[in-house]
């Protein structure tokens, strides 16, 4: 799992000196007892604010608390009352459908950009300068700008719907197009980090590689497609999960812009998850659409490793 | 030449593309720099103005008039000065501990550290409100503050650079007698500068950004950070939008400055991430 030879050796070692354990005055019982000492703060952080959290969870989603009153025990009835839930059910909907719509087209654009900015051109240090500006502006920021450019009167998108002819364009009021105003300006957004990332993948590629094919007469194609891809396939398991995990925990546009409207148009599952808990004050009834949340991301974990080792060993 | 000119004519086509996209590109960041220097009628005029007929600087004082600007920008500063601070001295040591000793209880420290990575703060947000609530912080700097002072990442981040630290280094100190925390904190701390600065831009961008949490965990005006703040102003003065801009670029100025002054050691940071896989 946790590669190199040196921490193979280690692990070898260790499994040899555990039996000695960590008491005692032997060099490597101290060792023992001042790693464990380094890592006192990891064990106890981790331990409150992450562990302990994910078991509070499932256990408050077995209640019905309103914060202030006494929890009352419910069991399941919590997630059958979700399943049966017509706003729940639209908010997994709304968070698919926002989340692909914004991360594939940014894997694309995302490697594309990466594929030209690993040549050599002039200029290419500022291009990439001004390209990756979007990633470091602000969401909150990022937001209130687009809320002027959807603006009805005054937006960019208005006017020049105006000047083709058509009138009365309300991007953020109107539920055919509010979700894909939110994915326009994710993706405006979110492609600079994963082009970052993609070049750093095409980077790693050994030149020896081209070169060999060079001499055997490939094409940039041919390169392109027995070479670059394959060898990018762990960066781009790696830009999957995360860019899905990132796109499922979209908040901030969605409050700014519409507050999941119009209707519930734009209500992914954090909204859903913030409006019920923090709103409406149904703790528990938010944690179990939080344990519902983790159990979609999870699966799609597993279902994108599988999907990449099955490519690899085919 | 024909050939040559082909080149040439590939180039010149090559700039016009790179260009017309980094106009593209840039189009809402221009623009919000420009309305900020807008009035209100220049804004809602319908023929879509692109400048300020004049730099109406009114606009950026009025926004720290009207409302608790000053406050919201210093809360930003503080909270997140204090979050990157934790980070950089917690992250290096648990990851010394992780690449450099064994111990009974690492790999499964390693493995759910690694593990917390996947599991999105949305997740948790309630039973952490219900935490900061049990111990009284809500509404508190360290309500903000504490539960970010480590990140799976940074830890992670850490880790792989010590381990390439040669346990050599740290064997001869031994043996010249140099106590673990003077090992820790004049020779493996040195030996991975380039990685803390790496570790601080990261922190950086994601805490100065922090919104949800922020949302939940204050009440009232005195705590909040700059998100949270341009926010509730933009629900208080609907149309004010030249303000919201003007405070927008207030907001957006500091992260801007620092990637453009740091930008190698940021663009890889942020490339670092893979290196994680």
């Amino acid at each position: 799992m946790f590669g190199t030879p040196q921490e193979q050796n280690l692990r070898h070692q260790s499994f040899h000196q555990r039996r000695r354990g960590i008491l005692g005055n032997t060099l490597e019982a101290r060792k023992k007892r001042l790693g464990l000492v380094f890592a006192l703060p990891a064990f106890l952080f981790f331990g409150a604010f992450y562990l302990y959290p994910l078991f509070q969870t499932f256990y408050v989603s077995l209640f019905s608390w309103g914060l202030l009153d006494d929890p009352k025990f419910l069991g399941m009835t919590n997630y059958s009352r979700l399943f049966t839930d017509k706003e729940f059910i639209n908010s997994v909907w709304v968070s698919f459908l926002y989340s692909f719509g914004v991360v594939i087209p940014i894997w694309f654009i995302a490697l594309g950009l990466a594929l030209i900015f690993n040549r050599t051109f002039p200029g290419r240090q500022a291009y990439l300068t001004v390209y990756y500006i979007p990633a470091v502006i602000s969401l909150t920021v990022w937001s209130l700008i687009w809320l002027l450019m959807y603006n009805p009167t005054f937006g960019i998108f208005s006017v020049a719907a105006r000047a083709l002819g058509i009138t009365g364009l309300r991007m953020l009021d109107d539920p055919s197009t509010a979700m894909p105003a939110m994915i326009i300006l994710s993706i405006w957004k979110g492609t600079p980090v994963y082009m970052v990332i993609f070049i750093a993948g095409l980077r790693a590629i050994p030149n020896d590689y081209y070169e060999a094919a060079q001499i055997d007469g490939a094409n940039a194609a041919q390169c392109l497609l027995y070479i670059t891809l394959p060898l990018l396939r762990p960066v781009f398991l790696y830009v999957m999960v995360i860019s899905i995990i990132e796109a499922f925990k979209v908040f901030t546009p969605m409050y700014i812009l519409t507050n999941g409207g119009p209707g519930s148009a734009t209500r992914v599952l954090s909204m859903f998850i913030f409006q019920n808990g923090f709103q409406y004050l149904k703790m528990g009834y938010a944690s179990a659409a939080s344990v519902i949340f983790l159990l979609i991301l999870l699966a799609l974990a597993i279902i994108q490793f599988r999907l990449l080792r099955f490519q690899q060993n085919d | 030449m024909p050939r040559s000119m082909a080149r040439l004519f590939m180039v010149v086509l090559g700039q016009i593309a790179l260009l017309a996209g980094a106009i593209l590109i840039m189009t809402p960041v221009l623009y919000m720099v420009s309305a900020s220097f807008m009035t209100n009628d220049e804004i809602f005029s319908t023929r879509f103005q692109i400048l300020p007929s004049n730099l109406n600087w009114g606009n950026y004082i009025e926004v720290f008039a009207r409302f608790n600007f000053m406050r919201y920008l210093s809360n930003s500063v503080f909270v997140t000065g204090a979050i990157v601070f934790l980070n950089l001295l917690f992250s290096p040591m648990i990851g010394y501990s992780l690449a450099k000793f064994d111990y009974p209880g690492k790999n499964i420290l390693m493995l759910f550290i690694l593990a917390t990575v996947m599991v999105p703060f949305t997740a948790i947000l309630i039973p952490l409100f219900l935490i900061v609530r049990g111990l009284g912080w809500v509404n508190t700097y360290q309500g903000l503050i504490v539960p970010f002072a480590m990140s799976a990442f940074g830890v992670f981040l850490m880790r792989q650079f010590i381990i390439s630290v040669p346990d050599d280094y740290l064997d001869a100190a031994r043996i010249d007698g140099a106590g673990e925390f003077r090992i820790y904190f004049q020779i493996v701390l040195p030996l991975i500068q380039p990685a803390l600065i790496t570790l601080a831009i990261i922190v950086f961008v994601a805490s100065w950004d922090e919104f949800l949490w922020v949302l939940v965990a204050t009440a009232g005006d005195t705590l909040r950070t700059l998100p949270i703040g341009l926010a509730k102003f933009r629900e208080q003065y609907q149309t004010r939008f030249e303000l919201m801009m003007a405070g927008s670029v207030i907001a957006a100025a500091p992260m801007v400055v620092v990637f453009l002054a740091l930008q190698r050691r940021f663009l890889q940071g942020m490339a670092g991430l893979s290196g994680l896989k």
